[in-house]
């Protein structure tokens, strides 16, 4: 069985979570997307815990992170992945609402690959998540699998 | 639609008067009495007065010392000088008396050995006598003695010099009648008398001299308690000046803090809401926009004209609203932000400006006048906004127009000032509305006549508040508009 790489989108809203996958499905990458809703169960995910358990080992071709989700937020989620020396490689795209610099300087801080605020258009948000998607789930070739740059 | 009948509570109070802050803030206390002028001095004034009046009192004090003191030691010389006399008239009385008795034995024994003081006293005389001019020479009274006692001196040894004379030459019996009572007694007597008198005049001077000095300590004593009193009393009162000054300045200091600190509370909160704000607001507007494209799309074709115009309208209006906060977020940021402080190229500025909004300009016959700017300070990334928002605005009321006109300059009536201005013969407003053009969300006119948002006039006047400056405009229905605002010239310049 071939092994499609998943797009992890953690997002607590379950409306962006579907508009982000109408937009995914577009172009037929939708399936290919595990939504948490979050950043504890993202966390999960990562590290194969609670309900990911079972799940197929391997680490997600890129994450999308909101900023603001409860229990576990964007930043914390980010910082974790980003100290761990197996998910490191993830490349991490922040997908939030927040224009503000801090929230920018702290992600960028924190070793996030990109910082992409939602657009309220609709159309705008479709094209912005469409691009995310192929970009980083197509185009962009990801690091290999038990990679360390470190050893 | 029409924004401008709209009062809102939150809009700002004419312009003018809003930029001129209250020259006297503080309510000056008013007191009458002729205290009044003391109360108006300031604290380092009464401070620098009280050390005054202490070293003029130090002043005053040392100069009546130091005279006393000078008395004190003149007095202690003269006296010293009036013993010397006293003692010296003794000494001259005694020697006089041993030379007459001296020479009455001589005259009736012959024996020369008996002459021996008699010698003495004339060969010590003339310097006695220098003596005793050296020590009269201060006192009128008693200098005016000494040439009488010089002459009775004189006449009583020139009396006993002819009687010892006369015995040598013709022995005994020539001097017997004076060999009892002495050649000179009458002199002599003269001579005694006079140096009572000498030594009575000398003891009256020197009695008033020691009761003036007496006096003099006194004063000076009295003087120099009663002067340490009333520098204490001023050093007490500067010491009051001075706790009380900084009691109040520590007590002011505290209040500021806690008031910064409940600035800062505030702060925090304001940013807590806008983040809020920027965060929140904004989602549902993003899923009004997003289910009504996608229900358009699932649902499109079964859809009437009528039904379709509706769901554009619900998304053109979440698109608004997304407008709106972004505005809003921009022009909270505006009032937070810190600001930098440097030398700006105004004419530069503009340029990048213009250059920023080529594509609006596109298709547009605009003519241009520029007048030379000056260099401000101020914030370059804050200034540019205030530029971009008067420029697009003159751009957008005047897009109505066949020919645009818009011209950039300033002018410099106050010192260290600059007024800019920017000017267009777009549709200008009406002066009765002039003070509701920078308000939050003010528009003077529909929305389907000029898009906008009301917020761009009120983001250049939070600019220019923030540098210190003031905004003001005039205007005519379709005579163009004038914006202008004033800024601190670069420090170079003034």
């Amino acid at each position: 069985m071939t092994t499609v790489k998943p797009i992890l989108l953690a997002e607590d809203n379950p409306r962006d979570a579907e508009l982000a996958l109408a937009a995914m499905e577009e172009h037929h990458i939708a399936d290919k997307v595990v939504v948490c809703h979050d950043g504890a169960e993202a966390l999960d995910y990562l590290y194969c815990r609670g309900n990911f358990a079972t799940r197929q080992q391997g680490n997600p071709v890129v994450v999308f992170l909101d900023l603001k989700m409860p229990k576990v937020d964007g930043l914390e989620v980010l910082r974790t992945i980003k100290n761990d020396v197996n998910l490191k490689p993830i490349p991490v795209v922040m997908l939030t609402s927040s224009r503000e610099e801090r929230d920018l300087a702290q992600s960028y801080a924190l070793g996030a690959n990109a910082y992409v605020v939602k657009p309220v258009e609709f159309h705008q948000f479709i094209t912005a998540v469409k691009e995310l998607g192929i970009f980083w789930g197509v185009i962009n070739e990801p690091p290999p699998e038990g990679s360390d740059p470190i050893k | 639609m029409e924004s401008v009948t709209q009062e809102r509570p939150s809009t700002p109070v004419p312009i003018r008067s809003e930029a001129v802050p209250d020259s006297n803030p503080e309510p000056t206390p008013k007191t009458s009495g002729p205290m009044a002028w003391f109360t108006h001095w300031s604290i380092e004034r009464r401070v620098l007065a009280g050390f005054g009046l202490v070293f003029a009192g130090i002043v005053v004090i040392s100069a009546v010392s130091y005279r006393n003191t000078a008395v004190l030691i003149e007095n202690s010389r003269l006296d010293t000088k009036s013993h010397e006399l006293i003692q010296l008239l003794g000494s001259v009385g005694e020697a006089l008396d041993a030379a007459e008795s001296g020479h009455r034995r001589y005259l009736v024994t012959g024996d020369e050995s008996y002459l021996k003081s008699y010698r003495t006293v004339v060969e010590q005389m003339p310097e006695y006598l220098r003596y005793l001019r050296g020590l009269t020479n201060e006192g009128p009274e008693q200098q005016a003695r000494v040439p009488t006692l010089e002459q009775l001196i004189a006449r009583q040894l020139g009396a006993e010099a002819e009687a010892i004379a006369q015995r040598k030459e013709h022995g005994y019996e020539a001097v017997r009648h004076l060999a009892l009572s002495g050649a000179a007694k009458k002199e002599l007597e003269g001579i005694h008398r006079l140096m009572t008198e000498f030594d009575s005049a000398e003891q009256r001077v020197l009695h008033a001299r020691v009761a003036q000095s007496a006096g003099s300590m006194k004063n000076t004593i009295v003087l120099l308690g009663l002067g340490a009193v009333l520098q204490l009393i001023l050093l007490a009162s500067v010491y009051f000046l001075i706790h009380h000054d900084v009691t109040e300045r520590r007590r002011v200091a505290t209040e500021l803090q806690r008031r910064g600190e409940l600035l800062e509370a505030a702060n925090k909160e304001l940013e807590a809401f806008s983040y809020s704000v920027s965060h929140d607001l904004r989602a549902p507007l993003r899923h009004i926009d997003g289910y009504a494209a996608l229900l358009s799309k699932a649902a499109g074709e079964a859809l009437n004209d009528k039904a379709r115009r509706y769901l554009q309208t619900i998304s053109d209006s979440a698109k608004q609203m997304g407008q709106l906060i972004d505005d809003l977020l921009v022009f909270s940021r505006m009032g937070r932000q810190d600001m930098l402080r440097t030398t700006i190229n105004l004419d530069q500025l503009v340029k990048t400006v213009l250059h920023d909004l080529r594509l609006d300009l596109q298709g547009r016959t605009i003519s241009w006048t520029m007048h030379p700017l000056p260099n401000v300070s101020g914030d370059p990334a804050m200034l540019r906004q205030v530029f971009l928002n008067l420029i697009s605005n003159a751009l957008k009321f005047t897009a109505t127009k066949a020919e645009t006109k818009i011209e950039i300059g300033s002018v410099s009536r106050n010192f260290g000032e600059a007024e800019v201005f920017v000017r267009d013969n777009g549709v200008g407003f009406d002066m009765q509305y002039v003070n509701k053009l920078f308000g939050v969300f003010q528009r003077l006119h529909r929305t389907d006549e000029f898009e906008g948002t009301g917020i761009g006039l009120a983001n250049v006047r939070r600019i220019i508040h923030r540098h210190g400056g003031r905004t003001w405009a005039e205007g005519a229905p379709n005579q163009g508009a004038t914006f202008y605002f004033s800024l601190p010239l670069a420090r170079s310049l003034r």
